[in-house]
């Protein structure tokens, strides 16, 4: 049977979008569909389009794949330790959502959407103030690392913990990627789970997407099959922390 | 007096009076929040122009379409009412709001004005002298053409001294004179001008990111900014371009961006909701853990026009205005506000050194209420004062994003 990281989800608030769990591929993500919405299943792939396999993945190395559009930029992580698990999560205006664990053997595997959930600053192919921040460094947004930051306002995330606001001005977690862990090791992208900032990003940022994805409506089309993963150093020219 | 063009309110109306950081983020985050909620935003100004950021827009480090943006854009996006108008009376009993396109009526009403100046120190009531000083030599920390007074002044620039002064009181973006001391010697510098900047600052230090703003005018333009501390204008001479201080000093001019102190806007007092506070003349009367005024809970007083001493900035007023928001929320549906239901605002702010390339020092706190003093302090702060770093560079970087950033969330 497939790893999957399920998703249990309490519903609160009204429905973003709502997807019946039997609609997805037969598969259960999720109790209702509340802030859950099913994207295509991609494979996770290296640049050379290889499979990813779990195992492979560096500890605490920034890894970014665009998902479930051609244009947002997601973070791949492989955690020091286990995550939490069954982490209670609230929207910015109170939706309530279950963000259930990491994937992979040990249960360190996560993806959130990179795109920050306060004013949307992301990784772009020039430079990426948004980042995780591995134990062994330092940052002014926490008096703890091993979490992600934003470093445009300093808004922090609990990186095993569903992306859970820590610090800032951040309104809300982090988008969650919801992944699957295969028998064969492989990583699958399958949906999406928190308030995201998908709509308000091609909106924001036209100039941008234009120079690094050919256009908003490039952009905004859907991955399919698979999406290329690549350390963050290799996605943006300039990594900016502090 | 006829209605004004707006269409009927389809629920429980709010009315924002100021489209500055406060007012925009309010807006929006109200809408957000309740989409029933009708809201309409209004400000006399046709285009708006941010406060921060501008500093680098005067010295001409950033073009003048970085910080002008479209209010059309804020209501397209976010779904509420922009009334360009200016408000010139509030009649509290039949919740009235006049303004020169006519009168409309809340639920709610949110008074964000932001700050006026205050030449009284100066000018002891002569107001043909206030007006030279406005003419002359604006202050620019009110955005607008005194942004484009300060940066012709800049670029015309030939030599002498260009004095720039500080207030006291808790002025308006505390870090912004000694940024524009910073970057107006960093100009004259750059185009090797025989000039002087002198600082002239009412309070004994510098008041924020002390050890950068010193570190950076030492190292950076030893021979060109000179700060003086607990310096005291008694007198401004204009036709002889003089400034006499309390203590006998006489600087003369070239040209000057003259800091005034600042005080609440002055619709405060029209309204009928205006008091001194600790720190500046007529601010917003108000419980400081809810923005209620005290002599009506249905009009909410933000943005710089608060008297809790929380810094002026955009960012505060941005932080905060999301709370706001909620509190207006949570009043509409019949909740108590008070000091359980407070929230603290962040201040995270950027201040530009030197341009090329571009290094800043940064402050990030929030606020924290003290129960013997009676009054909010800073609590979990930190800065980023190592300006001549790879960090200071970095924060040249997020100075730039830090601002993008304030502009998405104001108005997409």
């Amino acid at each position: 049977m497939d790893r999957r990281n399920f998703l249990k989800v309490v519903a609160a608030g009204t429905a973003v979008m709502a997807v019946s769990p039997s609609m997805i591929s037969g598969r259960l993500y999720a109790d209702d569909g509340t802030l859950y919405a099913a994207y295509e299943k991609v494979q996770l792939v290296d640049a050379a389009g290889n499979p990813i396999k779990a195992s492979g993945l560096k500890p605490e190395v920034n890894y970014i794949f665009n998902y479930p559009h051609v244009g947002t930029p997601c973070l791949l992580l492989n955690l020091p330790g286990k995550t939490d698990v069954d982490v209670k999560l609230k929207s910015e205006f109170g939706e309530e959502y279950v963000w259930k664990s990491g994937v992979g053997k040990d249960r360190s595997i996560v993806a959130y959407s990179a795109i920050c959930s306060h004013q949307m600053t992301h990784p772009t192919p020039k430079d990426s103030f948004f980042q995780y921040v591995p134990t062994t460094k330092k940052t002014m947004a926490y008096d703890k690392s091993g979490i992600i930051v934003c470093s445009s306002h300093l808004s922090a995330y609990d990186a095993k913990a569903g992306a859970k606001v820590l610090a800032g001005a951040a309104g809300q977690p982090l988008a969650s990627i919801v992944l699957e862990h295969k028998d064969d090791d492989t990583l699958w992208a399958v949906g999406v789970l928190g308030a995201d900032k998908f709509h308000d990003y091609f909106k924001s940022f036209k100039p941008e997407l234009k120079e690094f994805y050919n256009g908003s409506r490039e952009a905004k089309k859907l991955v399919k099959f698979s999406a290329k993963t690549i350390p963050l150093t290799e996605f943006s020219q300039e990594l900016i922390q502090y | 007096m006829g209605k004004a063009p707006v269409p009927a309110a389809t629920g429980k109306r709010v009315v924002v009076v100021g489209a500055g950081p406060s007012g925009l983020t309010i807006a929006k985050y109200l809408k957000k929040r309740n989409k029933a909620v009708d809201v309409v935003l209004i400000d006399k100004r046709a285009v708006f122009m941010s406060g921060f950021i501008s500093n680098l827009v005067a010295t001409g480090i950033l073009p003048l379409d970085f910080i002008t943006h479209d209010f059309l854009a804020g209501a397209r996006n976010s779904g509420y009412h922009f009334l360009q108008a200016t408000v010139v009376d509030v009649d509290k009993k039949s919740k009235t709001v006049y303004t020169n396109e006519g009168s409309l009526n809340y639920d709610v009403l949110v008074l964000a004005p932001g700050i006026d100046y205050d030449y009284s120190r100066w000018t002891n009531g002569d107001m043909a002298l206030e007006e030279r000083l406005k003419t002359q030599y604006p202050a620019a920390f009110i955005p607008g053409s005194e942004t484009l007074t300060l940066k012709s002044k800049i670029t015309d620039f030939e030599g002498g001294n260009f004095v720039i002064t500080v207030p006291g009181g808790n002025y308006r973006c505390l870090p912004g004179p000694y940024e524009r001391a910073c970057l107006v010697a960093d100009y004259i510098k750059k185009n090797d001008i025989k000039g002087k900047v002198i600082v002239l600052d009412e309070n004994p230090n510098i008041t924020i990111k002390a050890d950068g703003f010193h570190s950076a005018f030492k190292t950076l333009y030893p021979d060109i900014v000179e700060y003086m501390p607990s310096t005291t204008i008694s007198k401004i001479d204009l036709d002889n371009k003089v400034i006499h201080t309390e203590l006998g000093e006489e600087i003369e001019f070239e040209d000057a961006a003259l800091y005034p102190r600042v005080r609440g806007n002055k619709l405060l007092e029209i309204v009928g909701v205006a008091k001194d506070s600790v720190f500046n003349k007529m601010e917003a009367d108000i419980d400081p853990f809810t923005y209620q005024s005290k002599v009506d809970p249905d009009i909410f007083c933000t943005g710089d026009v608060r008297p809790m001493g929380f810094s002026k900035s955009g960012n505060t007023a941005n932080t905060e205005g999301k709370i706001v928001a909620e509190y207006i929320d949570m009043h509409l549906s019949g909740k108590k506000l008070g000091r359980d239901t407070w929230k603290s605002p962040l201040t995270i702010c950027y201040s530009a050194v030197t341009s090329d390339p571009l290094k800043a020092v940064s402050v990030n706190a929030e606020y924290a209420y003290n129960d013997e003093k009676k009054a909010f302090g800073f609590a979990n702060a930190g800065t980023m004062e190592k300006w001549n770093s790879k960090d200071g560079v970095n924060a040249g970087k997020g100075l730039i994003e830090w601002g993008k950033g304030l502009y998405r969330d104001f108005f997409m």
